[in-house]
């Protein structure tokens, strides 16, 4: 039970310190740059105007929350390393799969909150410029958290053998771009023979797909997330958070 | 309870550091046998480099054992019950600047697994304890180096540990605080808690300690009992300085 309670702890203190850091930074430059984009889509847009600024909104919110998962989980352990906190956190009984956990439940959680502020924001702006809901918003808001819940969970786990916060975000941001080209991917792997072959489909072994996620890319109703996604992130995520585990039960401090 | 707080049983510790043309090895501390006795303040003394951090690391289950055993309290020291027994105050402790001493407090009781009136009257008897009442109101942020070494030792008390484990508690303190944290220390030991520090100064060991461990390249060079460097001429230091010449 104790465990929990300091797994709870890592949690709520790694969600205060997020939330005190850079969130107001970045709904600036997200409120900023969706009140710019809208005007400009009011210009360029035409008749599908409603369409672009849901998309546009709905991308620059996902980018934004992965901008900012990608640089607390590249940045966390390292810095606790750095500054020595993790001294005081590791000389105590905290196992470390409560602190490992805890890190990540709290980044999530910050996301999460991200997501729902710059949705509101998102949506009043549409509302202001004379649109409703659109079609799918929930689900579409859900499929890029499912995604911050494996590149993070993915990143946390890459910072424990890379060498810098950097190389870990660029090789998170590679892992997330690809995540996008799976079915491309595959699609090339089928034409592709012999050993690029077999290359290429093991590479898609160690890709997760992020197009599952993508609630508007399907048209009408259907554009519900299939449970196979739910299915899919969960397993992303614990499979990151297992490595990630092994790796920082072996480290020294 | 155990006669020894710690025992240190043939311990080598070889760091490992990867490069582009293989991994280099440093061996920092090697063929290392001691004990800490339960409720005594043993010091330890070496120059820089003689493995007096990596000791500390070691006791406190941050770094592990090339070879050897090294138990806390009978236990290895990752576990828990190990480390529930132990406070830790590192050489320059870090602490959030923009917290007040009471919500960082709060988090590392958390941490030991405190909770609810318990956590708040550790906080408060550890705040008391260390002088750091008076300044509840202030940020971290303004805190001298010498009240962040007091809350450093905050932070280590607040579980009531067994044994202290402080690597230089007295580095670049003024006198006053000197003699406050050496108060403070005396009356630790004098609950029947074990104290074992680590410093470059041999005034304040000599004055503290009952027991000092003199470290050499890694390797234990001497073990002096206070009735040794009392009868001694020179004192610890004509000793310290034989022993590492």
């Amino acid at each position: 039970m104790k465990s929990i309670g300091v797994f709870f702890a890592v949690a709520a203190n790694s969600f205060y310190e997020s939330v005190r850091q850079r969130f107001f930074l970045l709904f600036a430059v997200f409120a900023f740059t969706a009140i710019y984009a809208s005007v400009l889509a009011g210009v360029m847009a035409v008749d599908q105007e409603a369409r672009v600024l849901a998309d546009f909104g709905l991308a620059l919110m996902e980018l934004t929350a992965l901008a900012y998962a990608l640089f607390t989980a590249s940045s966390v352990l390292l810095r606790e390393a750095e500054t020595k906190t993790i001294y005081l956190v590791f000389s105590r009984p905290v196992p470390r799969w409560a602190y490992l956990g805890g890190k990540l439940c709290g980044a999530l959680l910050t996301a999460a909150l991200m997501l729902a502020v710059m949705g509101a924001m998102h949506l009043t702006l549409l509302a202001l410029r004379g649109f409703g809901l659109p079609p799918c918003y929930a689900w579409a808001v859900l499929g890029s958290f499912l995604k911050l819940a494996v590149i993070t969970s993915s990143a946390f786990f890459i910072s424990l053998f890379s060498t810098s916060a950097v190389s870990t975000m660029v090789i998170s941001g590679i892992l997330w771009t690809a995540g996008h080209f799976v079915s491309e991917a595959g699609f090339l792997a089928e034409r592709a023979q012999g050993a690029a072959a077999l290359a290429l489909k093991a590479v898609l072994w160690l890709i997760p797909n992020l197009q599952l996620f993508n609630a508007r890319d399907a048209a009408g109703a259907a554009c519900a997330l299939p449970p196979l996604a739910f299915a899919a992130a969960a397993a992303w995520t614990l499979g990151a958070c297992l490595s990630a585990l092994w790796l920082l039960s072996r480290k020294e401090f | 309870m155990s006669a020894h707080a710690v025992s240190f049983s043939s311990v080598e510790k070889t760091y490992k550091r990867p490069g582009f043309l293989g991994a280099a090895y440093t061996t920092a501390v090697k063929d290392l046998s001691f004990e800490i006795p339960a409720g005594e303040i043993t010091g330890l003394l070496g120059l820089n480099g003689a493995g007096k951090t990596t000791i500390m690391k070691l006791l406190t289950g941050l770094i592990f054992p090339t070879a050897g055993k090294v138990k806390v309290f009978g236990h290895s020291p990752a576990e828990g019950a190990a480390k529930a027994r132990v406070g830790f105050l590192p050489e320059l402790p870090y602490f959030p600047p923009h917290l007040r001493p009471v919500e960082a407090l709060g988090y590392y009781g958390r941490l030991s697994g405190l909770s609810g009136p318990a956590l708040a009257q550790a906080v408060r008897a550890a705040m008391d304890r260390t002088g750091l009442e008076p300044h509840a109101g202030k940020r971290i942020s303004e805190f001298s180096k010498g009240m962040l070494q007091r809350l450093g030792l905050a932070q280590a008390l607040l579980h009531s540990p067994d044994l202290l484990v402080l690597d230089e508690p007295v580095s670049g303190l003024d006198p006053l605080a000197i003699h406050d944290i050496r108060g403070l220390l005396a009356g630790l030991n004098s609950e029947g808690r074990a104290v074992f520090l680590s410093s470059h100064s041999i005034s304040e060991v000599e004055k503290l300690c009952s027991r000092v461990l003199i470290m050499v390249k890694g390797r234990l060079a001497a073990t002096v009992k206070r009735s040794q460097w009392e009868a001694a001429q020179g004192g610890l230091e004509a000793i310290f300085v034989e022993a590492v010449r």
